[in-house]
C-alpha cells in the first residue's frame, strides 16, 4: 500500500465526505433540528443559574431558585431525547455510507481480480473490510463533534449575552486566539497523526511478516537482516510517534489557553463587573457557561479533528485509491454469437506487461469444431495464457483469437466454458452452485453429476437442496462440483484448465471421458499427461517449440513427449533408472 | 502473572526520564484541578465583597490555572513521548526474541497467535504506562472531589455516590447489550468477507462467466442484515448515553439545590456553592476511571501473552567454524517428538531421499538435518562438526532450505531468492542462476519488470511458488540442500526437469530430498525409509523395492 497523499486523492475524500453528509436532505434538517434542543442546556445553564440565586436563593425565595433549576433539569430531559435523537440522525447518515464504501470495496475488488486474473488474499479482504469500519466510526465521530461544537458555542455565546453582554468581551477574544491557534496547529497535527497511523501498520505489516515467515527466515539464516529491517520501522514508528506528541502538546495548549484564560479575566474584572449591576450569582453562571458547556464541546472538537478526521481521511484515501482506475481489458462491443465451437489462433502474442517476454508468441492453432484437444507442457510456459485466450478472458497483444469466426473476447458468455484448477464453489445450495453456469431438469442435473462421477458426492451433501460450503469441501470435490457445473452449461466449447488435478487418476479419467462424450469441442490443459493418451490431438508447448499432432506422431518425433510418456508410468521404468 | 506485571513494571520504567515527567505533570494537574474550585469560590465571594486578600485569591487562581495549563501540556507531552519509547523498546525486544527463539515458538503458538501476540499485545502492553498514570490522574480528583463535598455538607457526597452506582448500572446494562449486538454485527461482517474471499479465490471462474455484477450482489446480500444490527448497535449507544449523560447535570442541579436552600438560609456563600457544583462534577469523573482500570486490566492480560512469548528460550548458536568438507551430513542416535534413535551416515555430495507415510517424520528429519529445530537425544553433524556447536553464519552459509509452501520474504523476487546469501554476496547473475536451476527463470522473465517486479505485483501459482523456494535454497546452500516436499505442487513435465536438474547441475552438493513420489526415490543414491518415527531401512531404492511393504508406502501416498 502507498501512502496516501496528493491532491487528487484529498478532493476525492472531501467529495465523499460531503456525499455522505448531504445525501439524506431530510436526515440532515432533522440532526440539525435536534441538535438545537440537544444544545439548549448550553444556552440556559449559566442563565438558570443566575436567576435561581439571585431571585430565588439569595432573595430568600428557596421556590422560585427550586423552579429555576427545575426548569434547568426539565430542559436537560429534553436535551437528553435530542441527544438521543441526533445519536440516531448521525446513524442513518453513517449507515448508508458505510453500505456504499462496502458495495464500492465488492465492486472494485471484484473488478480489478476478474481483470487480472487473480484476487488478493484474505488477509487484504479483511484489511478492507477493516477500513471501511474504521471510516464509518471515524466518520460519526466527525459529524458528532463538530456539529456540537457549533451549537454549543452559539449557545454559550446567546446565553453570555442575554446574562451580560459585557461579559462577551472578556471571553470571545481569548477563546478565539486558542480556536486559530489550535486551527493552526490542525495541519502539522493531521499530518503527524497520519504519518504515526502509517508508521504503525508498517510496523504491524513487518510484525506479520516475521511471524508467519520465521521457518523461511532462520532457515536463510536472515534473522540479522529481517531484525534490522524491522528496527528501521520500529524507530520510525518511536520517532513518528514522539513527533505526534509534541503537536498534540500545543494542540493541548491551544485548548488550555482557550479555556482557561476567560475563567481568570471574568474572575479579574468581578469588582469592575458587580460595580456595573452584575451580581455574583452572574459570574457563577458565566463560569457555569465555560467551564460547563464551552470546555466539554471545545475538547470533543479538538480531539474530534485531531484524530478522528485524520483517521477518516487516511482510510478513505485507502479505499478509493484503488479506485475507478481499472479498465476493462474487454473491448467494449456487443457480445456476437459464434456460428460453431471451432477455434482458430492466428500469429498470437501475448506478454504481461509491456516489458516482459512475451509468454506466447506467434502461436497458430486450429481446434475444428468437435475436437479433444490437450495441452501438454511445463508450467509457466503459457498453457493456462492460452487457455484464457481461447476462453475470451485475455485478449491477445498481436493476432486473434477466433471461436467460430467471432474474437473470443468477444464471442458470447454462453457459448464457451473455462473451468480453472481453482474451483468455484460459493455458499448456497448444490443447485444454485450447480447450475451457475446454465439450469437444467432434476434428472438432467442428476445425470450430468453421474456423468462426470459426482453423484455420490451429491448424496452425501444431502441432494440438490442441501447448502454447501466450498471451504468443507476438500479441493477435490470442489473441482467436481466445477465439472457438472461445465458439463450441464449450454456451452459448445470446454476449456478445462488443470480442471481435475486434485482428482485421482481414475476419477480423472471419467470425467474426461464425459466430457469427450459430450458432444461440443474440448480443450483439456493437461496437469497429468495421461490425459494426452485420451486426447484426439496434442498440442506439446515448450517454449518456443509448439507442436500438434496425435499421440502417436509426438512419440515418433518429439523427444521430450516420448521421455514424458514414459516417464508418466514411472512404476513400469523407475526401476530400470536408478543405476 | 507475576512475570506478566514485571514486564508492565519494566516497560514504565523503560518510558525513560519522560515517565518521570508524565507522573510529575498527572498528579501536579489533578492536584491543581481540585484546588481551582475552592480558590475559584473563595476569590469570587471576596471580589464581590471587595473585601480584604482578593489580589491574594485572584493571583492563587492565576497561578494554579497556569498550573492547569502547564500540567496538562507537559502529560500529554510526556505521555506520548514515553509511550512511544516504552512500545518501540518492548516492539525490538520481541522482535529480536522470536528471531532468535526460531520455528519452535511457531510451533507452541501458531502463525496468527504469533501474529497476535507480538504486535497488539505488544501494543496494549506499551500502552501501559499511560493507563496507570491516567487512571491515577483520574482517582485523585475523584476521591478529592468526594472529600470536599463532604466538607462542604456530608449529605452531598451521598447523593453523588448514589449518582456513580446509577451510572455503573447503566453501563454494565450497555456493555451486555452491545456485546450481543456487537457480535451479531461482526457475524454478518464476517459473512460478507468470507462471501467475497470465496468468490476472490473463483475469480477465474467468474472472469470467464463474465457473471462479476452477480457475484458482487451475492457478496452484499447480508447488507441489510448488517444494517440492521448495525442500527440496533446505534440505539443501544443513543439509550445508554441519553441515560448516563443525564445522571451528572441532574445530581448538579440537586447540589444546587441544597446548596441554594442553605444559601438561603445564610450558611453558604454564592462562591462555596459555585465549589460545590464544580465538586460534583469532579467526582462524577469516577466512571471514567473504572474506564481507565479496565484498560490496565488489558494491559496486564496481554503483558501475561507477551511473557509467554518472551519466556520460550532461544536455541544458542556455537562459533566453530565449519572445515573444508564435502557435505557429509550424520545423524547420531537421534531423537525428537516424532523420531527415535535415528543414526545414519549421507555421504558428502548424494542424492538422498526421505520417504514414508505421511506422519513418519520425514519433515522433521529435515529440519533436524540444518538445526531448524534441535534433538531432544543425540547429535547431528555436519563434516564432522556437530550442529549446535557450528556458528550461525557458517551454518547457514553451508545449508540451503526449500519448503512445500515457501513464505517468500523481500520486496522484489530478486530479493526474495537472494534471502539466504550474505549482503553483497548475491549478485543479480547468481540469482539468475539459481532461478535457471530452479526452472523458474522463465516464469520470472516473463513478469512485467522480470527479476525486480514487486513481491506483492507477480501472480504467482503454487507451483511457482515452490520453485522460487527452491531457488532461494539453490542460490544460499553450499554444501546441503535440504528439499522437503518442495516439488509437490509441480505437474508432471515441471517436476521432471527439476528433477533433473536436482540430480545432474547440483553436483557437488549433499541433496537430502523428502518426496511423496516414487521417481524421486529412483532417481535418488540412497533411501532412508522411515516407518513410525524409525529408521526402518537405508538402501537404495533398487534394493528397497523388493520389499512389498516399502512399495506400499508409495501406493498409499499415490492414493492419498
Amino acid at each position: 500500500m502507498t501512502a496516501p497523499s496528493g491532491a487528487g486523492a484529498a478532493t476525492r475524500v472531501r467529495r465523499v465526505v460531503w456525499e455522505a453528509v448531504v445525501a439524506r436532505p431530510s436526515v440532515t434538517a432533522r440532526l440539525m433540528a435536534w441538535s438545537v434542543v440537544e444544545a439548549a442546556p448550553a444556552f440556559l445553564i449559566g442563565l438558570a443559574i443566575a436567576r435561581a440565586v439571585d431571585d430565588g436563593f439569595a432573595a430568600g425565595r428557596v421556590d422560585v431558585g427550586a423552579a429555576w433549576l427545575g426548569a434547568l433539569a426539565c430542559v436537560w430531559v429534553v436535551a437528553a431525547i435530542g441527544a438521543r435523537q441526533v445519536v440516531l440522525a448521525v446513524a442513518a447518515l453513517v449507515e448508508p455510507f458505510r453500505d456504499r464504501l462496502l458495495e464500492r470495496v465488492a465492486g472494485t475488488v471484484l473488478r480489478d481480480a476478474a481483470a487480472a486474473g487473480r484476487g488478493p488474499g484474505a488477509s487484504a479482504v479483511a484489511r478492507a473490510t477493516l477500513q471501511v469500519e474504521l471510516a464509518r466510526d471515524a466518520l460519526a465521530a466527525v459529524i458528532t463533534v463538530v456539529r456540537s461544537f457549533a451549537f454549543t458555542l452559539v449557545s454559550v455565546l446567546l446565553g453570555l449575552a442575554v446574562l451580560d453582554p459585557r461579559m462577551l468581551m472578556l471571553v470571545v477574544p481569548p477563546f478565539l486566539a486558542g480556536l486559530v491557534l489550535f486551527l493552526l496547529s490542525l495541519p502539522a497535527l493531521a499530518r503527524r497523526q497520519r504519518a504515526y497511523l502509517l508508521a504503525d501498520e508498517r510496523t504491524a505489516s513487518t510484525t506479520g511478516t516475521i511471524a508467519g515467515g520465521l521457518r523461511d527466515i532462520v532457515a536463510c539464516g536472515a534473522e540479522d537482516r529481517v531484525a534490522a529491517d524491522a528496527r528501521a520501522h520500529i524507530d520510525a514508528q518511536e520517532a513518528a510517534g514522539r513527533g505526534l506528541a509534541r503537536v498534540t502538546a500545543v494542540r493541548t495548549l491551544a485548548l488550555s489557553l482557550g479555556a482557561w484564560v476567560p475563567v481568570v479575566l471574568i474572575l479579574a474584572a468581578a469588582p469592575w463587573l458587580t460595580g456595573h449591576g452584575a451580581t455574583a450569582a452572574m459570574i457563577i453562571g458565566a463560569l457555569a457557561y465555560l467551564t460547563q458547556s464551552l470546555v466539554p464541546a471545545f475538547n470533543g472538537f479538538v480531539e474530534g479533528l485531531g484524530v478522528s478526521a485524520v483517521r477518516l481521511a487516511v482510510s478513505l484515501t485507502r479505499l478509493l485509491e484503488s479506485g475507478p482506475t481499472a479498465h476493462d481489458a474487454r473491448p467494449a462491443d456487443a457480445p456476437a454469437a459464434p456460428e460453431a465451437a471451432a477455434v482458430t489462433v492466428r500469429g498470437v502474442r501475448f506478454a504481461y506487461g509491456e516489458f516482459a517476454a512475451p509468454v506466447i508468441d506467434g502461436l497458430d492453432l486450429d481446434v475444428p469444431s468437435g475436437d479433444h484437444l490437450a495441452v501438454v507442457g511445463p508450467s509457466g510456459i503459457g498453457k493456462s495464457t492460452l487457455a484464457a485466450l481461447i476462453a475470451g478472458v485475455l485478449v491477445p497483444d498481436a493476432g486473434e483469437v477466433l471461436v467460430g469466426g467471432v474474437p473470443a473476447a468477444r464471442a458470447d458468455a454462453a457459448t464457451r466454458v473455462l473451468i480453472p484448477q481453482e474451483a468455484y464453489v460459493f455458499r448456497g445450495t448444490v443447485r444454485e452452485n450447480l447450475e451457475y453456469l446454465g439450469g437444467g431438469t432434476d434428472a438432467a442435473i442428476l445425470a450430468a453429476a453421474d456423468a462426470v462421477g459426482a453423484s455420490a458426492l451429491v448424496e452425501r451433501l444431502g441432494g440438490l437442496d442441501a447448502a454447501v460450503d466450498g471451504s468443507v469441501l476438500s479441493a477435490g470435490e470442489r473441482q467436481l462440483v466445477a465439472l457438472v457445473r461445465a458439463y450441464l452449461a449450454p456451452a459448445d466449447l470446454v476449456v478445462l484448465d488443470e480442471a481435475t488435478c486434485h482428482l485421482d487418476p481414475a476419477a480423472e479419467a471419467r470425467a474426461e471421458a464425459a466430457f469427450a462424450a459430450r458432444g461440443g469441442t474440448l480443450v483439456v490443459i493437461a496437469h497429468r499427461v495421461s490425459s494426452a493418451l485420451r486426447a484426439r490431438r496434442v498440442l506439446l508447448m515448450d517454449g518456443t517449440d509448439v507442436r500438434l499432432g496425435t499421440h502417436a506422431d509426438l512419440v515418433a518425433t518429439a523427444p521430450l513427449y516420448a521421455d514424458l510418456v514414459g516417464h508418466w508410468n514411472p512404476l513400469a521404468r523407475g526401476h530400470e533408472r536408478v543405476r | 502473572m507475576r512475570a506478566a506485571d514485571r514486564l508492565v513494571a519494566r516497560t514504565v520504567r523503560h518510558g525513560g526520564p519522560w515517565s518521570a515527567v508524565l507522573a510529575a505533570g498527572v498528579v501536579g494537574g489533578a492536584v491543581v484541578q481540585l484546588l481551582l474550585p475552592y480558590a475559584l469560590g473563595r476569590a469570587l465571594d471576596v471580589l464581590v465583597a471587595g473585601a480584604a486578600g482578593a489580589s491574594f485569591w485572584l493571583t492563587a487562581c492565576a497561578v494554579l490555572v497556569a498550573g492547569v495549563i502547564v500540567c496538562e501540556t507537559l502529560g500529554v507531552w510526556a505521555g506520548g513521548a514515553s509511550g512511544a519509547r516504552a512500545s518501540a523498546r518492548l516492539r525490538r525486544g520481541i522482535v529480536r526474541h522470536v528471531l532468535d527463539a526460531g520455528p519452535g515458538l511457531t510451533r507452541r503458538f501458531g502463525d496468527g497467535d504469533l501474529v497476535a501476540r507480538a504486535g497488539m499485545n505488544a501494543e496494549e502492553v506499551g500502552r501501559a504506562p499511560d493507563a496507570i498514570v491516567t487512571a491515577a490522574a483520574l482517582l485523585i480528583p475523584t476521591v478529592g472531589g468526594l472529600v470536599a463535598l463532604a466538607l462542604i455538607d456530608p449529605w452531598l457526597p451521598l447523593a453523588l455516590a448514589a449518582g456513580l452506582v446509577l451510572i455503573l448500572l447503566v453501563l454494565r446494562g450497555f456493555l451486555r447489550e452491545t456485546t450481543q449486538f456487537a457480535g451479531d454485527y461482526q457475524r454478518v461482517q464476517g459473512d460478507i468477507a468470507s462471501r467475497l474471499t470465496d468468490a476472490l479465490a473463483g475469480i477465474r471462474t467468474i472472469a470467464a462467466a463474465r457473471t462479476v455484477p452477480l457475484e458482487a450482489r451475492r457478496v452484499l446480500a447480508p447488507l441489510p442484515e448488517l444494517r440492521l444490527h448495525g442500527m440496533s448497535l446505534w440505539r443501544a449507544n443513543a439509550r445508554a448515553g441519553v441515560r448516563a449523560g443525564l445522571v451528572v447535570p441532574l445530581l448538579e442541579l440537586v447540589v444546587l439545590g441544597v446548596g441554594g436552600w442553605r444559601l438561603a438560609a445564610g450558611e453558604m456563600s454564592v462562591g462555596e456553592l459555585y465549589a460545590a457544583a464544580r465538586y460534583v462534577v469532579l467526582g462524577a469523573g469516577l466512571s471514567a476511571a473504572l474506564g481507565q482500570v479496565g484498560q490496565i486490566a488489558r494491559a496486564r492480560s496481554a503483558a501475561g501473552r507477551v511473557s509467554e512469548l518472551l519466556a520460550v528460550p532461544a536455541p544458542r548458536a556455537g562459533t566453530r567454524a565449519l572445515p573444508p568438507g564435502s557435505g557429509t551430513l550424520e545423524f547420531r542416535d537421534v531423537a525428537a517428538p516424532g523420531l527415535s534413535g535415528v543414526s545414519c551416515t549421507i555421504p558428502g555430495g548424494s542424492v538422498t531421499a526421505v520417504v514414508g507415510r505421511s506422519g513418519s517424520g520425514k519433515s522433521l528429519l529435515a529440519a533436524l538435518a540444518g538445526r531448524l529445530v534441535d534433538p531432544e537425544r543425540g547429535t547431528v553433524l555436519l563434516d564432522g562438526v556437530p550442529l549446535h556447536t557450528l556458528d550461525r553464519a557458517d551454518l547457514r552459509r553451508a545449508v540451503g532450505y526449500a519448503f512445500e509452501r515457501p513464505v517468500l520474504i523481500g520486496r522484489t523476487l530478486t530479493d526474495a531468492v537472494a534471502l539466504g546469501v550474505p549482503h553483497g554476496a548475491g549478485d543479480g547473475a547468481a540469482v539468475r542462476e539459481a532461478a535457471r536451476l530452479a526452472c523458474v527463470d522463465g516464469f520470472v522473465r516473463r513478469l512485467p519488470d522480470g527479476y525486480a517486479t514487486v513481491l506483492e505485483d507477480a501472480p504467482m501459482s503454487g507451483g511457482e511458488r515452490q520453485r522460487l523456494g527452491l531457488a532461494r535454497a539453490v542460490a544460499q546452500g553450499e554444501r546441503l540442500l535440504v528439499l522437503d516436499d518442495a516439488t509437490s505442487s509441480l505437474d508432471t513435465v515441471t517436476e521432471q526437469q527439476v528433477g533433473k536438474a536436482l540430480t545432474t547441475d547440483l553436483r557437488g552438493r549433499t541433496r537430502l530430498i523428502t518426496a511423496h513420489r516414487l521417481t524421486t526415490a529412483a532417481r535418488a543414491d540412497l533411501v532412508l525409509w522411515l516407518d513410525d518415527g524409525r529408521l526402518r531401512a537405508a538402501a537404495p531404492h533398487a534394493d528397497l523395492w523388493r520389499d512389498p511393504d516399502y512399495r506400499a508406502v508409495f501406493r498409499a501416498e499415490e492414493a492419498s
